[in-house]
C-alpha cells in the first residue's frame, strides 16, 4: 500500500501534462482532423473559427469570404481572372449557412464523411431553374440541339438516370432520328434508308410495329432484300414484279384464266405463298372485282 | 477433484468473456450504425454512456463511506453493470475512428479501467477462495499458523500481485475522469450545439 501515494502522484503529474498539451498541442489532443489546406495557417488558432461553448458559426467564416466576393475575388481582394462555378451560386443560395456544405476538418481519413455534399435545394428557386448558370450544356449529339432546360430529364441529385421525352424535340429534329440514334447494321435495318417512325414508337425500340407476316410470309422463296419489292425504300407500296418469277403478263394470263379480272393487289389472296388462296375466297372477291369494274 | 476444470469455466472464462463480449459488442453496434446509416446516433452515445458510468460510482462513494445509503452488495452489482453497459456505449461513440488523441486517452484509460474492475470481479475472487481453501486444508492437517503462513508465503505473494489490479482501480479512475473531463469541456467549448 505504500506505492500507492507515489502512483497517484506519477498519474496525477501525467494527468497535468496531458491537460497542458492539449493547450500546446489542440490540433493534435482535441482537433477531429487536420484543417483545409487553405487554413493550415490556423491550425492551433481553435478560436479563429469557433466561438467559445458555441461552436464555428458563419459569421467568423463571412469575416474573411465575404459573399459577394467568393469566387470573384480572393480573401485579399485580388479578383479571379476567370469566373468560377463558385462565383455563380454563392451568391444566390437561400441561406448563408456555410458549414451547411462545408467543414474545414477533413474528419477521419478513412472516411472523409464530416464533408457534407452540394444540395441543390439550398439555391434560390429563379437559380435552381436556370441549370446554365452554373453547368455548362454537353455538346454531344443528343444535347447539341436541345433548347429546354436540363430539369426536363435530369434530376438534381445526379445526372444519372435521366427520363428523355421526344416530345421536347423539334419537329424538325424529331424526324431525324439519325440525328441522335445510329442506325442497327443488322441484316433487315441495313437495307432501309426511310425513317425510324414506319415501324418503332419513340417510347422504346421494342415492341416495333412491323411484323411482316401480318402482311406477306416471307418464306423461302420469298427471302429477298427488301428492293425487290419496296422500290425506292418506300414500304407504304410494294410490287411482285420486282422479280424474274412473276411478271405482268404472266400473272395476268394464269388470273383472267381462273376469272379473276382484279389481280393488282396480290395480297389480298396470297398472304402466305405456301397456302393456295381457297376457290371460295376467290369468289368472294367477285364484289371486289364487281368494285373494281365500277372502278372501270 | 477437477478444480482447475472448474475454475477455468467458472472465473478465467467469465473474465475474458466478459471482456470480449464488450469489445465485439460495441464493434457489432457500430457495424449496424454504419450499416443503416445511423451513425449520429453514435455520436449522441457519449452522453448516456458517461452517465452511467458516472452512476456506476456511487458503490465506491458508499464503500468508502462517503455516502451512507444503499446495499454495499447491491451497489456493487450495479457498479459492474452501469460501468460494463456504459463503456459498451462510450466504446460505440468512440468507434474505430482515430481523431483526437484526447479522446483516445480517454477510451484507453476506461479500458484499462475495465481490465482491472474485471479483474478484481473474477480473479481475486479466485484467488482469495483458493487461499482460503489451501488455509483450510492445512488446518485440517493440524499445522500452526506460523507453518501456515510460512507455507503460503508466495501464495501470498501471489494474492498481493493480483491485489495491486484493484490498487490500480482507483488511480486508472482517476485518469480516466480527468481525460474523459478534458475531452467533454473541449467538446463543449467547440461544438456547435444546434
Amino acid at each position: 500500500m505504500k506505492k500507492r501515494p507515489v502512483l497517484l502522484i506519477v498519474i496525477a503529474l501525467n494527468l497535468v501534462v496531458l491537460v497542458a498539451l492539449a493547450f500546446v498541442y489542440p490540433h493534435l489532443m482535441v482537433s477531429p482532423g487536420p484543417l483545409v489546406k487553405g487554413h493550415a495557417d490556423l491550425t492551433t488558432d481553435c478560436f479563429a473559427c469557433h466561438a467559445a461553448w458555441r461552436g464555428a458559426s458563419p459569421g467568423r467564416c463571412i469575416e474573411c469570404h465575404a459573399v459577394a466576393d467568393v469566387g470573384l475575388r480572393t480573401t485579399k481582394g485580388v479578383p479571379i481572372a476567370t469566373g468560377t462555378i463558385k462565383g455563380s451560386f454563392h451568391q444566390d443560395l437561400i441561406e448563408q449557412d456555410c458549414m451547411a456544405c462545408h467543414s474545414d476538418h477533413q474528419g477521419p481519413k478513412l472516411t472523409k464523411r464530416s464533408r457534407k455534399p452540394f444540395s441543390h435545394g439550398l439555391l434560390n428557386v429563379d437559380v435552381r431553374d436556370r441549370c446554365s448558370s452554373c453547368h455548362a450544356a454537353p455538346k454531344d449529339t443528343v444535347h447539341r440541339d436541345l433548347q429546354v432546360e436540363c430539369g426536363q430529364c435530369h434530376q438534381d441529385r445526379a445526372w444519372k438516370p435521366a427520363h428523355f421525352d421526344h416530345a421536347i424535340l423539334a419537329p424538325a429534329t424529331l424526324d431525324r432520328c439519325e440525328s441522335c440514334h445510329n442506325a442497327p447494321t443488322d441484316r433487315l435495318h441495313r437495307q432501309i434508308q426511310g425513317n425510324c417512325k414506319s415501324c418503332h414508337q419513340t417510347e422504346a425500340w421494342k415492341p416495333a410495329t412491323f411484323e411482316h407476316d401480318k402482311y406477306f410470309v416471307l418464306d423461302r422463296d420469298h427471302d429477298a432484300p427488301c428492293d425487290t419489292c419496296h422500290k425506292n425504300n418506300d414500304y407504304r407500296r410494294y410490287t411482285c414484279y420486282g422479280c424474274h418469277e412473276h411478271s405482268l403478263a404472266k400473272i395476268r394470263e394464269e388470273h383472267v384464266e381462273e376469272g379473276i379480272q382484279n389481280f393488282e393487289n396480290c395480297v389480298e389472296c396470297h398472304r402466305d405463298p405456301r397456302v393456295e388462296p381457297e376457290k371460295g375466297r376467290g369468289r368472294e372477291r367477285g364484289g371486289r372485282e364487281k368494285s373494281g369494274r365500277e372502278r372501270d | 477433484m477437477p478444480l482447475p476444470a472448474r475454475l477455468l469455466r467458472r472465473e478465467v472464462l467469465p473474465f475474458l468473456a466478459s471482456f470480449a463480449v464488450l469489445a465485439l459488442g460495441a464493434l457489432a453496434i457500430d457495424g449496424l450504425l454504419h450499416l443503416f446509416g445511423l451513425l449520429w446516433i453514435g455520436r449522441w452515445l457519449g452522453i448516456p454512456g458517461v452517465l452511467m458510468i458516472i452512476g456506476s460510482v456511487a458503490y465506491s462513494l458508499r464503500k468508502r463511506k462517503l455516502i451512507q445509503r444503499g446495499h454495499p452488495a447491491t451497489l456493487l452489482r450495479w457498479h459492474e453493470a452501469l460501468a460494463w453497459f456504459g463503456s459498451l456505449l462510450v466504446l460505440v461513440h468512440a468507434g474505430v475512428h482515430f481523431n483526437a488523441i484526447l479522446g483516445w486517452l480517454a477510451v484507453g484509460a476506461m479500458l484499462v479501467n475495465v481490465a482491472s474492475g474485471l479483474t478484481g470481479k473474477f480473479l481475486l475472487d479466485r484467488a482469495r477462495r483458493r487461499m482460503e481453501e489451501a488455509r483450510q486444508r492445512m488446518r485440517e492437517r493440524g499445522l500452526t499458523d506460523e507453518e501456515l503462513e510460512e507455507r503460503l508465503y508466495w501464495d501470498s505473494l501471489t494474492f498481493d500481485a493480483v491485489k495491486q489490479w484493484r490498487v490500480v482501480h482507483f488511480p486508472i479512475t482517476l485518469a480516466f475522469a480527468v481525460l474523459a473531463t478534458a475531452h467533454i469541456v473541449a467538446i463543449f467549448l467547440f461544438w456547435g450545439w444546434k
